[in-house]
């Protein structure tokens, strides 16, 4: 079975369980505050997904370190190539 | 790490908001802090439209900056 038909058959049956609930398709009577928490579901699962991403983005960029020698190699390589193009007649 | 403390705070005022909530007793006061349920979809229905609609515009603009006159 192919990935994708495995993320088809796996949305679909958690799809089918979240209708289930919210329309009450199999009129299993579930309490209200059941049916209250599993309608906004699909939607609260993106916002999740969405802080989670906003948070591993933010954290990361907050906890990057300074790389010295990768800074001074690329200026020293910056200086060579300026020379380099200087020589062969390139005006900067 | 202030991107992680929004986005903690979001998260959590949401998951109260979802979850917690409708287990809550009506005549609770915590519920006057928090919009009726409607609104916990429809926000982020608008955010996303909003967000799709900077996008595009971010990509028209570009995309019309970078139009050369046309090469034959």
């Amino acid at each position: 079975m192919t990935k994708l038909l495995e993320w088809v058959f796996g949305v679909s049956v958690i799809g089918a369980a979240w209708a289930l609930v919210t329309f009450d398709l199999l009129n299993l009577r579930l309490p209200e505050a059941y049916k209250e928490v599993a309608w906004p579901m699909p939607v609260y699962l993106l916002v999740v997904f969405g802080c989670y991403s906003l948070a591993t983005v933010g954290y990361r960029v907050a906890t990057f370190n300074d790389c010295e020698e990768a800074s001074k190699e690329l200026q020293d390589q910056i200086k060579e190539a300026k020379e380099d193009l200087r020589r062969k007649g390139l005006k900067m | 790490m202030g991107l992680v403390g929004f986005s903690l705070l979001l998260f959590t005022y949401y998951t109260i908001w979802v979850i917690i909530l409708p287990f809550v007793d009506s005549d609770h006061v915590v519920h006057q802090y928090f919009l009726p349920r409607e609104y916990s979809v429809i926000l982020p229905g608008i955010a996303a439209l909003i967000l799709l609609l900077c996008v595009g515009t971010f990509i028209g603009v570009v995309t019309r900056k970078n139009r050369k006159p046309k090469v034959d």
